[in-house]
Parts: structure tokens; sequence; C-alpha cells
């Protein structure tokens, strides 16, 4: 050798260690030469660093795929040796390894799904061809109503109906443009056939912006005219059968009825998608289209747009300022002056996102968002359930591990390595997570419909995602194989052979190692079973609290007749025509019923600006909903006056500050007094929302001068044969408007709706816990077999010297009421801490009693007692006799 | 001749065995094609390749001699077979056949 500069001794030895002997030589040889080149070139230092690279590169499949197993460190003979060592050991602690099987599968089972959960939360809007140059453009706007003064403003994806068109002239980032209205049903005719369907409005580019793919028809020429619609195939095989659907006349109504023409047929939109649609139309048919086109400061369409190739987002977003300055300054200022807001703020300013984010960002309200942090709660639940299913196998391997001693005696005296017996304890616990694993997968498929129903998704399994699942599942296992087996290869490999063989080993437990971490494992399941008593009672709060009306009973049907004067026509037919039937008690006509949308109007007094909540209401409305009035009285059909009247609740008394409000006017709209409407009538307060939030102010009104704001018919029917009932109405309608399809949901129902997520979200916990507590239930009944195996003389000398049955079951059960006594304290303040949070949510919310966590606490007990309580009832009963023979 | 699929690295490896007769091994080839073609490859690359190309028939190889420089590490010498070679022959054919079928550009058309 020339130089004495040797490269890096350990790289050297890496690199024995993979790569195959037969080629090990000459590629060192290379490397080598390689080294002594460069040391040349590049000085001692980058050599070697050089060197330590190029071997690290040759750390491939091309290379190590060669070894055939023969690594250096377990040859394959002795991995088959310790596989059927390991198969041979599951079979024998048949219940020991149940257990562990049970628990670790449930585990991983959790966390496939969960990653299934967050793989299609980030899959969202992920298959647009274009998606990296589609944003939707959104309004960032001052809000003077917002509680937050430090950020007092509101996001918002909806815009003025004309900026669309706006946006393709002025900008020149703009390829192509849609606005997309999800919203309202209408009235769809096909000869006999005729359903209410979903309506969507979009515009011409919509086909060619994104990637549904238009099965029939063309994407450069749907659209061109205003009477066009695009179908699903569902809508096309519900009307049309197997007959062609291009070109086909039907009949739509919206804003009153029109011939459409089919001219295409767009596939579904997946489950993953920001969109849905069945049928859509031109936004030029929208309701008031013409009228909001050149309305700035009317927002009700969302806009997308397709940036050309490679534009600048800065010069983009400085366009979109120009706009507002073009088109809106003016009326901003004014706007300004006449509300006294601040000089310095930006009123309105345009905003964009990229398609890919609008599913995940909360911050502007669009429909099918998702919170990132559900992502987070559901992955957090399954690492608690996977850490306690590891604990499981932890406790019960170094408890049964005194039957394991002798083995290890004899492998080291037979020559073992310390290491080799790590690897072997390693390997099976791997070979135990491998079969929980297929089990596992196993569970993932009969679990997924009932995961898909909790969690409002549609996944399936399959297509792509099928590997990534693989890989996945095989990470996780391996991982678990490695955590959960670790601590106990390690600890087994330790013992020595001298000791262990000469027999003077004592059989105790590991209390040092078991204790905590069956106490983590209970604090974990008291941590969810706390919460779920919490979340389950607040659910019971909300579905049982007095509203403050009768929403029992009560249909809502909507008059599918827009607004317009024919849906307040509608019902007053319908309510004559049921005057005579005995089932329907009473019909009463409103803009919106509970959680089908509201609408808000503002109105000053003293300077301030005020909001309320409207309800189209009649005389009626009050007593369909048994609403209790505290002042004044009803609307009176047969006073004219009683049009221009109002109908007030307490929080709006509260708001104002009246003393005697049947005195008092609401300068809301303009009448003829000049004052605003009367007040002639206070109704008690009634949760018209969610209890997610406080009792607004709220207004009725009869508006029959305008009329028309009538489209719903709230229809309250007899509590006997309700399917009979709904039948009788059914007919009432059929003959009143033969041509308007019957569509109605109970108020009950949809007001249940508003909690739905709620409810998911109570389902997910309750499970979850359910599972926990099983596996940690399996875990304790496995620890208290061992511990009670272990403790049979004690108990038989016990016996013999007169210990009572009772005194011998409390001495076996005491342990594990304190191990759960100090777990439930572990657990109390946290999940009070998260459970606090989510209260939060609710304005009307049960308050956390410590009898809450008294009765987790004890339903905790009672579980792990009688988990215990087999072994113990066993073990006191068993006949000193038999236990005592062999002493 | 079964129908074999070959790389372009693979390809160029081949052809670098060919060339370097009794010195192709993966050093040498490394630094021939670093010198001839100007460009940088991984050792390791190289040898993946060599060992593949092995395995489908077209190179086979021998240990070579040890020098110091080596530290004592016996070379493999890879030599090209007569697989290796008919194959690189059949694709210059079909690279020439591919060729002609190209239009000529001519002045006029600019």
């Amino acid at each position: 050798m020339k130089t004495s500069v040797q490269p890096p001794k350990w790289a050297i030895d890496f690199l024995e260690w993979f790569c195959p002997d037969r080629l090990f030589e000459c590629v060192l040889g290379d490397l080598l030469e390689q080294f002594e080149n460069e040391l040349e070139l590049y000085g001692e230092r980058k050599a070697r660093r050089r060197f330590v690279w190029n071997v690290v590169r040759f750390f491939r499949p091309g290379i190590i795929l060669r070894n055939k197993f023969k690594l250096k460190i377990i040859n394959t003979i002795m991995l088959l040796s310790y596989f059927k060592i390991a198969i041979r050991n599951i079979r024998k602690r048949k219940l020991y390894s149940f257990i562990n099987a049970f628990g670790l599968s449930i585990g991983i089972a959790f966390c496939i799904l969960i990653y299934l959960f967050i793989q299609d939360e980030q899959s969202f809007d992920q298959f647009h061809v274009n998606k990296a140059r589609i944003f939707r453009v959104e309004e960032k706007s001052y809000d003077r109503w917002s509680e937050d003064k430090e950020y007092p403003y509101r996001h918002s994806a909806y815009l003025q109906t004309g900026l669309m068109q706006v946006l393709k002239d002025d900008l020149p980032e703009v390829e192509m443009g849609t606005r997309y209205n999800s919203g309202g049903r209408g009235v769809f005719r096909y000869g006999e056939k005729v359903f209410t369907e979903k309506l969507t409005y979009v515009d011409a580019d919509f086909f060619k912006m994104f990637s549904f793919p238009l099965l029939q028809g063309d994407a450069e020429k749907v659209f061109k005219d205003k009477y066009e619609a695009v179908i699903t195939p569902a809508i096309a095989e519900k009307y049309f059968g197997d007959e062609d659907p291009i070109g086909k006349a039907v009949e739509i109504d919206v804003n009153g009825v029109a011939t459409y023409t089919v001219t295409g047929v767009i596939q579904e939109a997946p489950a993953n998608s920001s969109f849905s649609f069945e049928v859509l139309i031109s936004q030029e048919n929208r309701m008031f289209y013409e009228r909001n086109i050149n309305q700035w400061g009317n927002y009700s369409t969302p806009t997308f747009v397709q940036l050309t190739e490679g534009a600048d987002m800065k010069q983009f977003s400085a366009n979109l300022d120009k706009v507002i300055e073009k088109y809106i300054a003016e009326d901003l200022e004014e706007w300004r002056e006449n509300s006294n807001l601040p000089d310095d703020v930006k009123l309105l300013e345009l905003q964009y996102s990229n398609l890919s984010d609008i599913h995940l960002n909360t911050k502007v309200s669009w429909q099918k968002t998702s919170d990132p942090q559900y992502s987070l709660i559901l992955g957090g639940i399954a690492i608690l359930i996977l850490i306690i299913a590891c604990i499981n196998y932890i406790s019960l391997a170094l408890t049964t591990s005194t039957a394991r001693r002798t083995e290890v005696g004899i492998r080291k005296a037979a020559g073992a390595k310390k290491g080799q017996l790590i690897y072997q304890f390693g390997f099976e616990s791997i070979v135990l997570a491998l079969i929980s694993m297929i089990i596992g997968l196993g569970l993932v498929v009969v679990f997924l419909p009932s995961f898909n129903e909790f969690t409002n998704k549609g996944i399936t399994l399959g297509g792509a995602s099928i590997s990534g699942l693989l890989a996945v599942s095989f990470a996780v296992t391996l991982l678990i194989g490695l955590l959960a087996g670790s601590y106990p290869a390690f600890f087994l490999s330790s013992f020595r052979p001298v000791q262990v063989l000469k027999g003077g080993f004592t059989s105790k437990l590991n209390a040092v190692f078991t204790k905590p971490l069956v106490v983590l494992q209970f604090a974990l399941s008291a941590f969810l079973i706390i919460s779920s008593v919490i979340m389950y009672r607040q659910m019971q709060y909300i579905t049982a609290k007095d509203l403050g009306y009768n929403k029992d009973q009560v249909l809502a049907i909507p008059t599918q007749t827009g607004y317009s004067k024919e849906g307040n026509k509608m019902v007053e037919r319908f309510r004559n025509y049921a005057a005579q039937e005995p089932s329907v008690i009473s019909v009463t006509g409103t803009n919106s019923s509970f959680n089908q949308g509201w609408s808000r109007s503002g109105y000053e007094i003293n300077g301030e600006q005020k909001l309320a909540y409207v309800y189209v209401a009649d005389p009626y409305y009050v007593p369909t909903l048994e609403l209790t009035l505290v002042e004044g009285r009803n609307f009176d059909p047969n006073l004219a006056s009683d049009s221009s009247a109002l109908i007030v609740n307490e929080a709006l008394v509260r708001d104002m500050g009246w003393e005697n409000p049947l005195q008092e006017h609401l300068n809301w709209r303009e009448d003829s007094t000049g004052l605003g409407p009367k007040i002639i009538g206070v109704v008690k307060d009634y949760h018209f929302l969610s209890l997610e939030n406080e009792i607004e102010p709220l207004l009725m009104t009869m508006n029959t001068k305008d009329a028309g704001f009538q489209t719903t018919m709230l229809v309250k029917i007899d509590h006997g044969n309700i399917p009979e009932s709904i039948d009788k109405v059914r007919s009432l309608w059929n003959e009143l408007a033969p041509d308007k399809p019957f569509d109605y949901t109970f108020i009950d129902e949809d007001v249940a709706k508003q909690y739905a997520s709620y409810k998911r979200w109570m389902n997910i916990m309750g499970l979850s816990t359910a599972f926990a507590i099983l596996i940690s239930c399996f875990g304790l009944f496995g620890l208290a077999g061992i511990n009670a195996m272990n403790r049979t003389k004690e108990i038989g000398i016990r016996k013999v010297l007169g210990a009572e049955l009772m005194s011998i079951f409390v001495l076996l059960n005491k342990q594990y009421v304190w191990l759960a006594l100090i777990a439930f304290t572990l657990a109390a303040p946290l999940s009070w801490y998260v459970m606090d949070q989510w209260l939060a949510d609710f304005k009307f919310s049960i308050a956390m009693g410590w009898e809450l966590f008294v009765v987790s606490m004890v339903a905790g007990l009672l579980v792990a007692l009688a988990t215990v309580s087999y072994h113990a009832i066993k073990t006191a009963l068993a006949n000193p006799a038999e236990t005592l023979k062999y002493e | 001749m079964e129908k074999t699929y070959l790389g372009e690295f693979e390809e160029l490896v081949l052809t670098m065995v060919g060339i370097l007769r009794e010195e192709a091994y993966g050093n040498a080839i490394v630094n021939e094609i670093r010198g001839r073609m100007e460009r940088e490859v991984n050792l390791s690359a190289v040898h993946v390749t060599l060992y593949r190309l092995e395995d489908k028939g077209y190179v086979k190889s021998s240990m070579g001699g040890a020098t110091a420089i080596r530290g004592g590490r016996r070379k493999r010498i890879f030599t090209i077979t007569n697989a290796g070679l008919n194959m690189l022959h059949a694709i210059q054919e079909k690279r020439m056949e591919l060729w002609k079928l190209l239009p000529q550009l001519k002045f006029a058309d600019l």
C-alpha cells in the first residue's frame, strides 16, 4: 500500500453485511480503487465522505436481493427454526396468544381504517387533471356583526353573480371560469315521470375545466343554449330507461316551467369530490339571475377559474385588487360613509384558494369541508388502541416469562448468544403481529360499511389504493411487532443460564414493570369511558331538551312553487281541503322549515345595527308548533291590518330593551305609519336554531301583502296511525296538485340532522371505547390468571390455615381495584379537559358533574372486577389438597 | 432471437464491456463512460447493471487479477457473450431501419 489513509472501517463492515459474498470482493475492490483515485483528486476528507456515500449507494435492491437471504446474522435455517418455535409457542399458550392476536388485530384494523379515512380526506378533488391551475375565488369582507373584534372579517366563497364574466374579460390570467351553485330542487318531468331532482347550476366551461368525463355529448358544445340540461347516468336511467337520453326534451320547473333539451350525460362525481350533481343546467336559469348579474353586493355564487399555464400568481392577485377598484370601490366608500366604518380597513378583498385545498379549509364556508382535526382525533384513537394492545403483549410476555426461562437457559447453555435470543423473541412477536395483520385486514373488510356510515364517507377497497394500504398495514405490523416484542425480547434474553438451570429461581410477577403498564392501559380506557359517557349524556340532553315547541308529528312539505304567489295559494287550498280530514290537525305555511335554511334581516334602533331571523308565518303557525304566547295575541285572519304586524320572540324584546313591547314598532321595513310594523304579540323563546346557538332575536310576519313567501307547508298530523295519516296527506296532495311530487320530511328528523356529525363522533367514540375496554379486559384477564396461578400454593396454605373464602377473594382482587383507581385519577383531568373543549361547541350543554366521573369509574371498576373475578373465584374455590399435593 | 428488452443504460454498459474487452470491470467502465460520454454514473448503478446483464446472459464474468491499489481484492472481469453481441447488432439494425424512415430535412421546408 502506498498510503496509510484508509476508508472508514464501519462502512466496509456495513458493505460486508448486506453485500452478497459472491460480489463482495469485486465491489469492495472497485470501491477501494475509486477511493485511491479520489484521494489524489479531492483529498482525504472528501474521499472518505464519498466512499461512505458510494457504499450507501450500493444498498439497493439490485444488490441486496442477490443475497438469497444469506444474511450473516441470521441464517435461513435458524430463521426457519425460530418460525417453528414461534408457531409452537403460539399454539401451546392458546389463551395468551388469542388475547394478543385479538388485541393486535383490532388495533391494526383500526389503524388501517383511520389510514383509509385520512387518505380519503387527502384525496379530495385530486383527480382533476388541471387541479393545479383551478382556483376558487373568495371574498374577504369586513364584518361589522362579527363577534371577533380583533379580526372582524368574513371569508366566503359566495361571490357576485356577474363577477365571473368580469374575471374572464379583465384578467389575462383567466383562461376559463365557471360558477357552481348546488342547491335547490326542481320538478323534473318527462312524460308520465315526475320527481323533484337536485339541480346544479354551472357554466359551459365547467365541463372543460373539471375532469368529470362527459359520457355522451360534446364538452365544447354543451350549454351553448340556455335551455340545455346535462344529467348523470342514474337520472338518464330513471327517466329514459334504455332510450338514448341525448336530444330528449324534458320539463324542469325553476321559477316556472320551461322545456330543456338533454345534451350531455356526465359521469357521477366520486365520493371524494367537493362537487356533486344530478341535473346540471345553465347559471342563466337561476332564480333572479338577471337581477343579480349587475348587482354588486349580492353574494350568492361560488366561482372557479382556471388560469393559463404558468400564470403569475402575484399578477393575478394584483389584478383581482384592480377588479375591486374598478367595479365596487365607489359602493364600498358609500357603505363606509353611511355606516361609519373605520377609514383604514379594507372592506372587501378578493382572494383565492387552490382547488386541492378547499376540502380541508374550514375557514371559508363550503359544503363538504372537513376539519383536519378529525383526522388527528381519529389517528389519536387508533394509537391509543394500539398502545393498549401492545401493553397487553408486553405484560403478558413478561408474566409468562418464568415458563420460558428454562428454554432460555438451555439455549444459552448450548451456546446461543444473547443477540440470537433477542432475534428469536423479536421474531416471535413479528410472527404474531403478522397473523394479527391478516385477521385485522379481514376485520377491515367486515367493518368498512359501518365505518363508512359512522364517518359519512364512501370509502371502497381496491383500485390504486390497495398497494398503499398493504404497505401501510405491513409497516404498522412490523412496528407493532418490534415495539411490543423488543422489551420482552431483551428481558427474556438476559436470564443467566446457571441460575435458571439450577432450578432455584422464583416465579414472582415482574410487578415493577407490569403494574405501571396496567395502570397506563387502564387510564387510557378510563379516558375513553369518561369521554363517551359525557358525549352520550350531551346527546341525550340535546334530544330530550324541551325546545319550546312541539316538533312531533309535523310534516314539512315543500310547495314546489319557488317564491311565487302560487305557494300561498297552495297552502290555503290545502288547508281548506284538509278541513274535513280528521287525521290532519293543522296546516300552516312558512318560508322555511327548521334546518332548511334561514333568512336574516337587519334593522336599526338608536343608530345601532341589529339582526333578526325572519319567519313568514300565518295565523296557524303558532298553534301548529304549539308555541306559547307570553304577551299579546296571534295573527288574526280577519284583521287586514295584521298583514303588516309582527310577532317577535322574547330574545328580540330583550335585545331592544322594550318595557312594553305591545306599544312598540320595529322599523324593519317601510310601512304607512313610517314607524315600521307594530308588534302584536310576543312568543316565548324557542330553539328554532340548533343548540349550538343561543336563542337569537326572531320576528314573524304574515306578509300577505307581497305574498309569495310561503315555500313550505307544515302539516301537523294525528299521532294515531302515522303511516295512514301520511297516506291521507299524500292523497290530498295528489288531488290538489297532481303535477307536483309529494316530498316530505318530519321536522323532528330535520332537527336531529343538525346533530348528525356529533352523533357520528359519539358513535365512533363509543365503538372505540368498547374495543379498548374489551382489549384491556382481555389483557387483565390474562394477567389475573397468571397471577392467580402463581399464588395457588399460597392460597392453598391460607385455606388450610382457615382463611375465609371472601378474604381470599378480596386478597386476589384488591390490587386490581387499586390499580384501576389510580388509573381513573390519572385519566379524569385529561378527559375533563378534552370534553370541556368538545362541549364548548354547544351553547346549551350539560354540566360535567362529578357524578358522571363516578358513574364512569364505577362502571370501569365493575368491568375490571368481573374480568378478574373468574380467576379469583376459581383459585379461591380450588381444593388445597390438589394444589399442595406436590409440595 | 428471443425478444428481451434492453434499457438505454444497459445498452451503454453492454457496449462498454464489448469495447474494453479484458479490461472490462466495474471501475473501468465508470471511467470509460465518464471519459467518452461525458456522463457521471455511479459505481453501484454500473455494478447492478452488469449483474442484470449477466442474469440475462449477455455477459459472463470471471475473477481477474488483484492489485495493490485494490487492497488485494481481485477484479471481476466481464466479457460480452455471443448473445450480447447479437443483441447489440439487432438494436443497431432496427435503429438504422427506423432512421431511414425519418423524413430528411430539406431546406425548402424551412
